[in-house]
């Protein structure tokens, strides 16, 4: 399963990444991880606050500067490039923090984020994306004016308007109302359909249950255990890292 | 050889003032996280100050200079709330509208300083004036001496109160992270107006000491912001301790420019060094915290 | 483009035409000193505009725009002396290559910087080439340069009307309707997400940069032909950075059309201030105490309490919906 041992895997897979390693200082934050997602998967990181998760997530980005390791998109090899190369190499994310552009419509938003892609189909796109999320009657509205989970809707909805290949969802539907979970869960069923991969960072079982193919643990950096959801939910060294710690 | 001695001495001691003049203002930038444009701003009103009061009282510098300092602690008092208001506001880019809002101050304060007195210097006379020490091949002006001294003992006055009192220990609190101390029953928006008030005392208190030394008109106040951005920049913004020998760097660096170059350029080069550091190492070349 | 809805519409273009078409006749009814009035309100609406594009939309406040201005006018002045005996209009495009050249040199490194820190380079850097023109031969040092004078108030009237329009339909244009703007006012509202969308931050930037030094050193050039005499105080001092600022913050920061309801306000205030005090130093007390007032109570500009303040681009909108 690990992507070093197969490197004809790691050349096809729409995301690898091996041996990542970030320090902060004395500390290290990510530790060795090797990764890899196939096409359509939806793999589920879960671990402890500070286990390395966001980091993770900020290196296969390109938003931080990596230590050690390599990372593929489709087999391109897109180690040390600046953010803005991954994403145009088919990656989008979304932010643990809401990141929307404050100051400008739910709409505009979404038209931004096509600005690198495709330009003239970009309005009906972001028609199609608003109905979709069930933000159509808030489309005028500034994006700072929108409630929270809503600002997560949007959020997702920029990643719909990029037809990405591989997408990072940091925490998407925290503290979401049940409902717009619902309308998320509907939105990321149907990229995956059409052959999108995910990676996801979520605290919230349920949803790990519901959506993820596989399962990574983290802690202190690295993957203690991977499997998929009942495999975990009895592992004794989860039950360690996780609950342990974090009740 | 008796040359450099002497501009390496001069620079020191104009140093030491230079550090007075931006520790306020570091200790501002910790706090409110505020770029204060109106530093030099404060510091020629200081020096006004001075100027009125030995005008109209007969005061020596040496002595106004405390009234000046519990005149502008006063006045930053007053003015600290509205730089905390726009700080802390719900605008689209509160860091901005903090600075611009001390850009408007500064224009107010030059532009009131030109209206009321005009283009001309003037300057302030103390009766150590005139009188200096020998020491070998050096001359040490008693003014200078004594406006060093001055200058650091106000220095150490507010380290003190920082890492000695109560009142410090919650500043240096909110420095470290304004919502928790908040949360540990800080009154954050109190403490902040009394640090601009303090900034403001010892900044104008800076000013009075350059009055003196100099002269003062309404012109001065961008280059003093400029040494003020130059060493808070240099030490790290925010970062009081770099302070002591960011300031030290400057005096001497504009002494020997002034020395060796030409007085006409030393604006030159101090911007010029500015900009550039600003590029190569924007977080200041000797880091440290609060 | 994005239709389906009005405020798509060309409807702004037509205005600055037909405004622009109003103000031609404008010469025929008003005295010389009232027309140099307006043509100072052309130059400084296309100023502000061009400052607008970096302070509202890039989000990056600059405080050394009076460096381009300066550098305009300086190519100008100095192509112009006899020695040299360019024409004026030749003078213009090399002012504004110099200007777009120097800031995509600088903005590479200078706009790493965020915030204040950028606030600070943009003016330790605009101070140092004051300071420079000072020193140098070249500009004629603190004595200034003189130029060839060409007293026809009509010319330059006319040739800042006709810059200023071309640079606001240029800039509603390129601002509100290409993907040029949407990628600035990303950037802007949250640079890291801009960045995992896919847009080049770094490069937008130094673009939208250049672009505004370029509109800055043309304005600068124009200046040193009208006025006839320039010192580096006069085209590079920070008073002229200042009222930019303070045009565009007036009139609504981020928007399209607040820098000309910004600059055209300002510009008459000064030259009321100017005409009944004697001299222009009251004018910089209230002009400091405008920019702290509207910090205070209007952030959001003059242009929010118009009605459809919205339509201008953002980060006006709030207060005028709540009405």
């Amino acid at each position: 399963m690990h992507a070093a041992d197969d490197r004809d895997a790691t050349n096809r897979a729409p995301l690898a990444a091996a041996g990542l390693v970030k320090r902060f200082g004395g500390v290290t934050a990510v530790a060795g991880v090797d990764l890899e997602v196939a096409s359509g998967e939806v793999v589920g990181v879960i671990g402890p606050n500070g286990s390395g998760k966001s980091t993770l997530f900020n290196l296969i980005a390109g938003m931080l500067p990596l230590d050690e390791g390599r990372v593929w998109l489709d087999g391109r090899e897109v180690t040390g490039l600046p953010a803005w190369r991954i994403a145009r190499a088919g990656l989008a994310r979304t932010f643990q923090i809401p990141s929307l552009f404050d100051n400008i419509s739910v709409r505009d938003n979404l038209l931004a984020a096509a600005v690198e892609g495709d330009w003239k189909r970009a309005p009906q796109r972001a028609d199609e994306v608003l109905a979709l999320l069930e933000i159509g009657h808030v489309a005028d509205n500034l994006a700072s004016e929108l409630s929270g989970g809503q600002q997560k809707l949007l959020e997702f909805g920029r990643v719909c308007m990029r037809d990405p290949r591989v997408v990072l969802l940091d925490e998407a539907t925290a503290g979401v109302h049940p409902n717009i979970r619902r309308i998320m869960l509907e939105a990321i069923r149907r990229l995956r359909e059409q052959g999108v991969t995910f990676l996801v960072i979520e605290h919230d079982m349920e949803m790990v249950r519901e959506i993820c193919d596989r399962i990574v643990v983290m802690d202190e950096g690295r993957i203690v255990v991977e499997g998929s959801f009942a495999a975990i939910a009895d592992n004794v060294e989860v039950q360690r890292a996780y609950l342990g710690r974090q009740r | 050889m008796d040359l450099l001695l002497q501009a390496l001495l001069n620079g020191i001691l104009i140093g030491g003032i230079l550090i007075c003049l931006t520790i306020g203002f570091q200790l501002t930038f910790g706090v409110l996280h505020v770029i204060d444009f109106a530093v030099g701003g404060w510091v020629m009103l200081g020096g006004y100050a001075a100027y009125w009061a030995s005008q109209l009282l007969g005061l020596d510098p040496f002595i106004s200079i405390f009234l000046v300092f519990a005149l502008f602690v006063a006045v930053g008092c007053a003015v600290g709330p509205l730089i905390y208001h726009v700080r802390t506001s719900r605008y689209a880019r509160p860091d901005l509208m903090a600075l611009a809002f001390t850009f408007g101050l500064f224009i107010m304060m030059r532009g009131g300083a030109l209206w009321l007195w005009s283009f001309d210097s003037r300057s302030v006379d103390s009766w150590l004036s005139g009188h200096s020490l020998s020491l070998g091949p050096v001359t040490v002006p008693l003014l200078r001496l004594s406006a060093f001294a001055m200058a650091l003992l106000l220095a150490v006055g507010l380290f003190v109160l920082l890492y000695r009192s109560r009142f410090g220990l919650a500043v240096r609190a909110v420095a470290q992270n304004r919502d928790h101390a908040g949360l540990m029953g800080v009154d954050v928006k109190r403490i902040s107006a009394y640090v601009y008030g303090l900034y403001t005392g010892i900044t104008a208190s800076a000013g009075v000491l350059l009055a003196t030394i100099y002269s003062v008109n309404p012109e001065v106040g961008v280059r003093y912001t400029l040494f003020a951005f130059f060493v808070a920049v240099l030490a790290g913004l925010g970062s009081v301790g770099g302070v002591l020998v960011a300031g030290l760097l400057l005096g001497l660096v504009e002494s020997l420019v002034g020395t060796y170059v030409g007085t006409r350029y030393s604006l030159l080069v101090v911007f010029a060094t500015l900009y550039l550091v600003l590029l190569v190492s924007p977080k200041g070349i000797l880091q440290r915290g609060i | 483009m994005v239709s389906k809805r009005p405020r798509r519409s060309l409807l702004p273009v037509v205005a600055v035409v037909a405004g622009a078409a109003a103000l031609a006749a404008l010469p025929a009814f008003i005295d010389p000193y009232s027309l140099r009035i307006a043509t100072g309100v052309l130059m400084w609406a296309g100023l502000a505009c061009a400052w607008n594009i970096v302070g509202g939309y890039a989000g990056y406040i600059s405080f050394g725009h009076s460096a381009f201005f300066g550098i305009g006018a300086y190519v100008t002045g100095i192509l112009m002396q006899r020695e040299v005996g360019l024409a004026f209009a030749a003078t213009l495009p090399l002012g504004v290559l110099v200007a777009v050249a120097i800031a995509a040199a600088i903005g590479g490194p200078t706009l790493r910087l965020r915030g204040a820190y950028f606030a600070i380079a943009t003016w330790a850097f605009a101070e140092m080439l004051m300071q420079l023109a000072t020193v140098l031969d070249v500009t004629g040092g603190t004595g200034g340069l003189s130029l060839p004078a060409y007293l026809n108030e009509f010319f330059f009237f006319y040739v800042m009307l006709g810059v200023a329009a071309v640079v606001y339909v240029g800039a509603w244009f390129l601002l509100e309707r290409t993907r040029f703007g949407y990628r600035l006012k990303a950037l802007r509202d949250h640079e890291p997400a801009a960045e995992a969308l896919g847009i080049h931050t770094t490069r937008v930037k130094v673009q939208a940069f250049a672009l505004s030094a370029g509109i800055t050193s043309l304005f600068g050039s124009i200046y040193a032909y009208w006025v006839t005499f320039i010192d580096p105080r006069s085209v590079m001092g920070p008073e002229i950075t200042d009222q930019m600022v303070v045009m565009v913050l007036l009139g609504g920061l981020g928007t399209v059309w607040g820098p000309a309801l910004g600059a055209t306000v300002l510009w008459l205030t000064n030259r009321y201030i100017w005409s009944s005090f004697g001299d222009t130093v009251v004018y910089l007390p209230i002009l400091g105490l405008l920019i702290a007032l509207i910090v205070l109570f209007l952030p959001n500009g003059l242009i929010s309490l118009l009605p459809g303040g919205r339509r201008g681009g953002g980060v006006l909108g709030r207060l005028w919906r709540k009405l």
